[in-house]
């Protein structure tokens, strides 16, 4: 079994029981103080720096967690050898925002529109995530952590993990998770996908491409064993997407073809599983949209097992994709993870694999029927990480190729991810497949996702933050 | 003195044509005004777009020097495409995503243009998984390509390597032509009215000078943009 004590324990672990999240988005001040700073965060001998994660927590549990990671720039500005920099993939010594137009990061997404500290990518150096139990220790974690002049705070991002895993837009997320060659890993069953490499998600290790390793930035200490990330601030329109489901319920109700995806009579028990008082068709079929968007059912209930209705009976991992499949080939989760259905890049099926940590910010969203309308609504969405051992072969190859093209299969071609692709309601389609063969088309989605701000971040492994600690020219 | 205006204007005109003045714009006013404003070469590639119809049948154009430079070394490098034949159409299949891929021999360059689908280093890194031999065989015999071989142990090296062999595309519009100018050189996006066009031909020969090989435009589809798998969906052939 691999060893986890080298990790940091984000990589590996979801922290679920922790789930106020706040990220500090941090500059070195002054780079000799934020070695020091580093080096204590490692040690945990000082009790003023609060100490990183392993991935092993021994018998001991820690009550709140603690992890960085560092950009292109904050390399730089610990004095990282230029000889190692150059070591670093392109994506990442440029940067998320160089690399706007491959992540569908246009009009509203524009990085040129993030806020601050977004505004100001180069100053992003460092960014320290806090995991706790509540509000009360996040602060706490955090004026150990800033308390030096090694570090100036630019801003913070905060979220909490909502009951049952639930993500705005309503689904059930943090269902699947690559589960992984030589790791032990209680939390999951097998879900009948192939065990990824450890490359996928570590420097160092064979990848899913046969015979492809990625650079590994020298010295050994530096690069083996770390990874990256693709941090993304994801608004969510949430009203948007509820009046969608609307509008696209009423469409269908009045189309020919409505009883192939909502069977006479299935209302019932689409309204007895979402508990929608009084149960009606035109509810139930918001919910059918839902689905088909997603791929699950906003339960969680894998459309690929159970697509006339949500099921709590079915195992929510275990499935695989067929041209018998009733999950739409653009499905959100299809276009992300298409198993072992047939797709256009034969090699791709399983190398484009991340793992995902994310929470949502912003408070719930109930729904109010008497009409969200002219109600200014606090900002919603996801905080996202998305963790791959090559940001070019898997973030970027995921967004491009697969989210914002569909390239995948012909079928969906020239059309975007319902949920998180770049829409434009004036050309936008996603196709609902039938039973009878043929499909259903529905038009007009707009951007329902949009990006507020990001960074590629390297997450070193702990050898690499004493190195790092070490450094002295 | 309408007359003499006429002389002078039609003087001036002709002068660009004459021997003298061709040579002197070549070999001196030119290298003058490289050396004045220096220009650095742009990269090549399709231009990044977010538009589907630009994200297929993308071009890709290389011209690699052959370290050979003689009927040997020519005949070297088309053994090396003609033995790995079925590699190349085993790895089409598998990748899926490209229309054609060409090899051309032009003085002692091997050159190689393909159309394909989506993100270019999604492309060459689909291509390395599945029959990296023949990059390597081709790579092998070509100046520089030893520091980039076997491709699949220097995977990211390798595909920035051929993305700088890969021409620029000049755009088929001045404005294009001075935004990707602006961008190589980190400028705000300036609006064109900021720009005197009148001046880009001066600034085209000095970016010709620094990207000698080109591509003029994009290509020319005489039908939307489809992808290889609608292409052969439509036609029935499988995908
Ligand atoms: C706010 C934006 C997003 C929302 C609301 C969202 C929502 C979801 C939901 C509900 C699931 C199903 C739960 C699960 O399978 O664990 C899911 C799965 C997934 N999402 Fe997203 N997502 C978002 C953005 C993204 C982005 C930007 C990417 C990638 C670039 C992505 C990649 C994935 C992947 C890989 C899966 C797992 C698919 C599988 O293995 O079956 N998501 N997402």
């Amino acid at each position: 079994m691999f060893d986890l004590s080298d990790l940091q324990g984000n990589v590996l672990r979801g922290y679920k029981d922790k789930p106020y999240v706040r990220y500090l988005i941090l500059e070195i001040a002054d780079r000799v103080v934020a070695r020091r700073w580093l080096a204590a965060a490692i040690s945990g001998r000082d009790h003023d720096v609060p100490q990183i994660t392993s991935g092993d927590w021994g018998k001991a549990k820690p009550r709140t967690c603690f992890n960085i990671g560092l950009t292109y720039e904050g390399l730089r500005a610990l004095g990282t050898p230029g000889s190692s920099l150059a070591m670093f993939p392109n994506e990442f010594i440029e940067g998320i925002t160089a690399r706007a137009l491959k992540l569908g990061d246009v009009g509203a997404s524009a990085p040129d529109t993030w806020p601050s500290p977004f505004n100001e990518p180069k100053r992003i150096h460092l960014i320290a995530t806090i995991y706790a139990e509540n509000v009360a220790q996040l602060d706490q974690v955090q004026q150990r952590a800033l308390d030096r002049n090694a570090l100036t705070l630019l801003g913070m991002r905060e979220g909490n993990n909502f009951d049952g895993d639930f993500v705005h837009f309503g689904y059930r997320d943090n269902i699947m998770q690559p589960r992984f060659e030589g790791i032990h890993d209680p939390e999951r069953h097998a879900d009948g996908q192939p065990l990824a490499p450890l490359g996928t998600v570590l420097l160092g290790h064979p990848t899913n491409l046969e015979g492809l390793q990625w650079r590994v930035p020298q010295p050994t200490q530096l690069g083996h064993n770390g990874t990256f990330n693709a941090f993304r601030v994801l608004k969510q329109d949430v009203v948007g997407f509820e009046n969608y489901l609307d509008q696209a319920a009423s469409d269908l109700l009045t189309h020919p073809k409505v009883d192939e995806v909502l069977p006479p009579g299935g209302e019932l028990k689409v309204c007895e599983v979402f508990e929608i008082e009084p149960p009606s068709r035109h509810a139930a079929l918001r919910e059918v949209v839902a689905a088909y968007l997603c791929g699950r059912w906003r339960d969680g209930t894998p459309l690929a097992l159970s697509a006339d209705m949500p099921d709590a009976n079915v195992d929510r991992a275990k499935f695989d994709y067929d041209e018998s499949s009733r999950c739409p080939y653009g499905a959100h989760i299809r276009r992300c993870n298409p198993r072992g259905g047939h797709i256009v890049q034969r090699v791709a099926n399983n190398s484009r694999r991340l793992v995902r940590r994310g929470v949502p910010y912003g408070p719930a969203y109930k729904r109010d029927k008497s009409g969200d309308a002219g109600k200014t609504e606090p900002e919603r969405g996801l905080l996202g990480n998305f963790i791959g051992a090559s940001l070019g072969a898997q973030f970027e190859a995921m967004s491009c190729d697969w989210l914002n093209l569909g390239l995948q299969d012909p079928r969906i071609t020239g059309s975007n991810d319902p949920i998180t692709g770049t829409n434009d309601p004036a050309t936008s389609w996603f196709d609902l497949p039938l039973k009878s063969g043929g499909t259903i088309r529905l038009r007009g989605l707009p951007e329902f996702v949009s990006t507020r701000g990001g960074a590629y971040t390297f997450l070193p492994s702990l050898s690499a933050i004493r190195y790092l600690g070490s450094l002295t020219a | 003195m309408p007359d003499n205006e006429g002389l002078m204007d039609r003087f001036v005109d002709r002068l660009p044509e004459t021997a003298f003045f061709k040579f002197v714009a070549a070999r001196i006013l030119t290298p003058l005004w490289a050396w004045w404003t220096p220009v650095k070469p742009l990269p090549g590639g399709p231009h990044p777009s977010f538009q589907h119809g630009d994200n297929v049948q993308c071009m890709m154009n290389l011209i690699m020097p052959l370290k050979d430079k003689s009927p040997v070394g020519r005949a070297h490098a088309a053994m090396a495409i003609s033995q790995h034949k079925d590699a190349i159409f085993a790895g089409l299949n598998n990748v899926g995503t490209v229309h054609f891929a060409r090899f051309v021999i032009v003085g002692d360059n091997i050159c190689m243009f393909s159309v394909y689908d989506g993100d270019f280093t999604n492309y060459i890194r689909d291509f390395i998984a599945t029959i990296g031999e023949v990059f390597d065989a081709v790579v092998g015999l070509v100046e520089g390509g030893e520091k980039v071989i076997p491709c699949d142990k220097n995977v990211e090296a390798f595909i920035q390597w051929v993305h700088e062999r890969d021409l620029y595309q000049v755009p088929d519009t001045p404005t294009d032509f001075l935004r990707d100018q602006e961008r190589l050189n980190g400028d705000k996006a300036v609006a064109p009215v900021n720009d005197d066009l009148t001046l880009l031909p001066r600034k085209m020969v000095l970016q010709l000078r620094a990207n000698a090989n080109v591509s003029l435009g994009s290509g020319y589809r005489a039908y939307p943009g489809y992808s290889v798998a609608q292409v052969r969906k439509q036609l029935g052939l499988g995908w």
